[in-house]
């Protein structure tokens, strides 16, 4: 089972990605906040991290900062911001290997990428 | 040696050498040179006459010999009278000869055929040798000719056997037997002119003229050249003449020596401290004009007044170093008193952060070489303490006209507000870009899902559309309250004034809020007296305010708090309050959550997504009905806002509450 974190505190954006993500079989797990989402990856081995960028209490720098520095995990980590125009904010979040996914987003191109990060464990699911 | 100094400027001050200075002294001039002249034009034209007359003498001497000589014949006899006629003949070829004739016995023996003189003229030739014993007279002049000369000479002849024949061919001659003895001597007399011909003085006039001539020449050259040395030295002496006293007074230091160089020295000395005494007039003309624009018009430095008064630093450095006006705000801006600033130079430190910089640039400014353009710049210093940043932008202008390179007048000009303001409009940028990509976000996200076909769970479909409808109207929600902002800053808002209830317009807005009321646990609660009047005002927009207000409340107020909406009618106005026990406002930021972008500063706030216009737009609501809101907060216990709005029927109400 291939398990990701979905990091946001816009309970729509999560709840929408959660209905895509459950559709190709992936298992689903949510935070509210990059605290919340640390607490997950503590307890829970995570193959891949979607995460919003502006959160409260830890956002999206701070959770890719602890994931790699902290955690020491090599997971992909895929960012999800409206301020793809901060470059230095781009800048530090590549510095901890993260890609950066512009918002407004579709759902079904951000499916595409987490796909090429990790495979979808059903592929012959989706294609149904 | 000043008062020679004094005479000298007193005498060279005109600019010019006066013109009659010039021609008189070319007038003396030439006087005397062409007395001089003429003395040796004289003295030359005597010498060459007594040249001209010794040789006429020797020649008249040689023709008396020659005639003398002749032996064979006796003097009077035809052939001796032919023979004495060919000699004079001869003579008047070489002389220039009036008339010439030979006497013997007071007798004409023979003498020079008048057609022979003027053929003769052309033939002269010079003579040969030296004679002595003339006699000479001068003749007065006759009419139309010059004055001549009278040479006579007497030569003795042979006596014999010459006698006779002499004898004999005079009486042949003449006609006459007069037994008369043959002249022992007989006498040459010619008349010959004193000087050379007219033609020979006229020469000498000509050169003497052209001599005259290049004299004058030369001379017009070296006046000309002498008044373009005076020229310049009288204007050093202008100078000298100006600067008279503090010349004497430095004189009085320096050792004067009678000896040359002593004396090219101190000249030396002197122009260079002329020069420095120049710069120093000018830089006083510089001061003097300053002040002059300074107290002009009206008098006691209305100008100066004006300018203190100027909320920006004023700063005129006249020279390198040097302040030349300093304004109040200069003053306070270099943490300098005022009485202080008078004695400051560029190089001194200001005692205050932002003056300091603003001093670093001045004088970067004033010092750099070759001039500089006019340069501006923002200067940005931390005041301390929470008294945040303090911005300024510091102009350094060049004066041109002045005669100091580093004449410049600086402009410091506090734009902390206009920083902050600006800072506040980014942020704000940033903020509704974030703002409007949520719902947009939300909304594409939402419709793709429908859309792909791939989820046909209907709960899933009737939750895409709930949230895209949610979504959109926060959208334009957003939308207008951005819109409203704007329109409040140009001014073009209109107020729709009609009857308002006020008990349906707070009715409608709690039920408008109670959805996310209750996401958050709040409890909104709506107290009105039992009797509400209408008042006069844009429903619309009161509408906003109490949207703005309880929104706010419920945002910041923590879940499970619980928000009250009131109104009170006084006997000029009407106010409604909404109260919430939420987080509260630190004291030193009530003032600033109403102004336009600017929120609280606190992690609660940030939290909390906003744009930082809802409170901006309630008051500017409010302010457009001739109202206000206030607010009483206190940090962690919650805040009070009161929208007081006047009204013009007052009746005494009582309370009562509606849940």
């Amino acid at each position: 089972m291939t398990r990701v974190l979905i990091a946001d505190d816009d309970a729509h954006i999560v709840r929408v990605m959660m209905i895509w993500l459950t559709r190709f079989c992936y298992e689903v797990f949510t935070a509210r906040n990059g605290q919340e989402g640390l607490d997950i990856l503590r307890k829970q081995p995570i193959d891949l991290i979607l995460s919003d960028m502006n959160m409260p209490v830890l956002d999206g720098v701070g959770l890719a900062r602890a994931v790699r520095e902290q955690l020491k995990l090599d997971i992909p980590i895929v960012v999800l911001s409206a301020r793809c125009d901060q470059q230095n904010l781009v800048e530090e979040l590549s510095k901890y290997r993260v890609q950066v996914f512009p918002k407004p987003f579709l759902p079904s191109q951000l499916m595409e990428e987490i796909n090429r990060l990790i495979p979808s464990p059903a592929a012959e699911g989706a294609g149904a | 040696m000043n008062r020679l100094l004094a005479t000298l400027g007193r005498f060279l001050r005109e600019e010019e050498v006066p013109r009659w200075f010039g021609l008189t002294v070319v007038l003396i001039y030439l006087v005397g040179l062409g007395a001089v002249a003429r003395f040796g034009i004289v003295q030359a034209k005597q010498e060459s006459t007594e040249f001209f007359q010794q040789g006429h003498d020797y020649a008249v001497r040689l023709l008396a010999e020659r005639i003398r000589s002749l032996d064979d014949d006796v003097p009077g006899d035809e052939r001796w009278t032919r023979t004495c006629q060919r000699l004079l003949k001869d003579f008047a070829t070489n002389v220039p000869t009036r008339s010439a004739r030979v006497i013997g016995n007071r007798k004409f023996l023979a003498s020079l055929d008048p057609a022979d003189v003027g053929r003769a003229a052309g033939e002269r030739k010079s003579a040969e040798s030296r004679w002595d014993g003339l006699d000479v007279a001068t003749l007065p002049p006759a009419d139309g000719q010059p004055e001549m000369r009278w040479v006579r000479v007497s030569v003795p002849v042979r006596r014999g056997e010459t006698h006779a024949e002499f004898a004999a061919s005079e009486s042949e001659s003449t006609g006459e037997e007069t037994p008369e003895t043959a002249p022992a001597s007989i006498d040459v007399e010619v008349v010959l002119p004193m000087a050379p011909v007219d033609g020979h003085s006229l020469a000498a006039y000509a050169s003497m003229l052209s001599i005259a001539l290049v004299v004058l020449g030369a001379l017009f050259v070296a006046y000309r050249c002498l008044r373009e040395q005076l020229r310049g030295v009288s204007r050093i002496a202008n100078r000298l003449e100006l600067h008279r006293d503090r010349i004497e007074d430095n004189l009085g230091l320096l050792r004067i020596s009678d000896q040359l160089d002593g004396v090219t020295r101190t000249w030396n000395d002197l122009i260079d401290l002329t020069e420095r005494l120049r710069s120093a007039v000018q830089r006083t003309e510089a001061n003097e004009e300053l002040c002059r624009v300074l107290q002009k018009s009206g008098g006691g430095g209305a100008i100066a007044e004006a300018v203190n008064a100027l909320p920006d630093a004023f700063v005129y450095v006249a020279e390198e170093t040097r302040f030349e006006f300093l304004n109040t705000a200069a003053c306070r801006l270099f943490g300098w008193s005022p009485t202080d600033a008078k004695r400051m130079t560029l190089n001194d430190a200001a005692s205050n952060g932002a003056g300091g910089k603003a001093l670093e640039l001045l004088r970067a400014a004033a010092q750099s070489e070759g001039g500089f353009e006019p340069r501006s710049e923002i200067v940005t210093v931390d005041d301390g303490l929470n008294r945040g940043t303090s911005s300024y932008r510091v102009s350094v202008i060049p004066v041109p006209g002045t005669r100091h390179q580093g004449s410049c007048v600086m402009i410091a000009r506090d734009v902390s507000q206009q920083i902050r303001a600006e800072k506040a409009h980014e942020e704000f940028i940033a903020q509704v870009t974030h703002e409007l990509r949520t719902p947009l976000t939300n909304i594409r996200a939402y419709t793709e899902t429908l859309s792909s076909g791939m989820f046909e769970d209907p709960k899933v479909t009737a939750e895409c559309y709930n949230v895209i409808t949610k979504e959109t109207r926060r959208l334009s929600r957003l939308v207008e309250d951005i819109l409203s902002v704007s329109q409040l800053e140009v001014g073009t808002i209109d107020l729709k004034i009609d009857q308002v209830d006020l008990k349906s317009l707070l009715s409608e807005g709690v039920r408008d809020v109670r959805g996310i009321a209750e996401e958050k646990n709040i409890d909104v609660q709506l107290v009105l007296p039992a009797k509400l009047e209408p008042i006069r005002a844009d429903r619309d927009k009161l509408a906003v305010v109490v949207i703005n207000l309880l929104g706010n409340a419920i945002k910041y107020t923590p879940p499970n708090g619980n928000v009250v909406v009131g109104c009170q009618m006084a006997a000029s106005s009407v106010m409604i309050t909404v109260k919430d026990n939420g987080i509260g406002i630190d004291a030193s930021e009530l003032a600033k959550v109403f102004e336009k972008f600017q929120r609280g500063s606190n992690p609660e706030v940030q939290k909390e997504s906003g744009t930082g216009i809802g409170l901006f737009t309630a008051r500017e609501i409010a302010r457009r009905h001739g109202g206000d809101i206030e607010l009483i907060s206190e940090k962690g216990k919650g805040s009070t806002f009161m929208v007081r709005l006047p009204h013009v029927e007052s009746r005494a109400s009582a309370m009562s509450t509606v849940s």
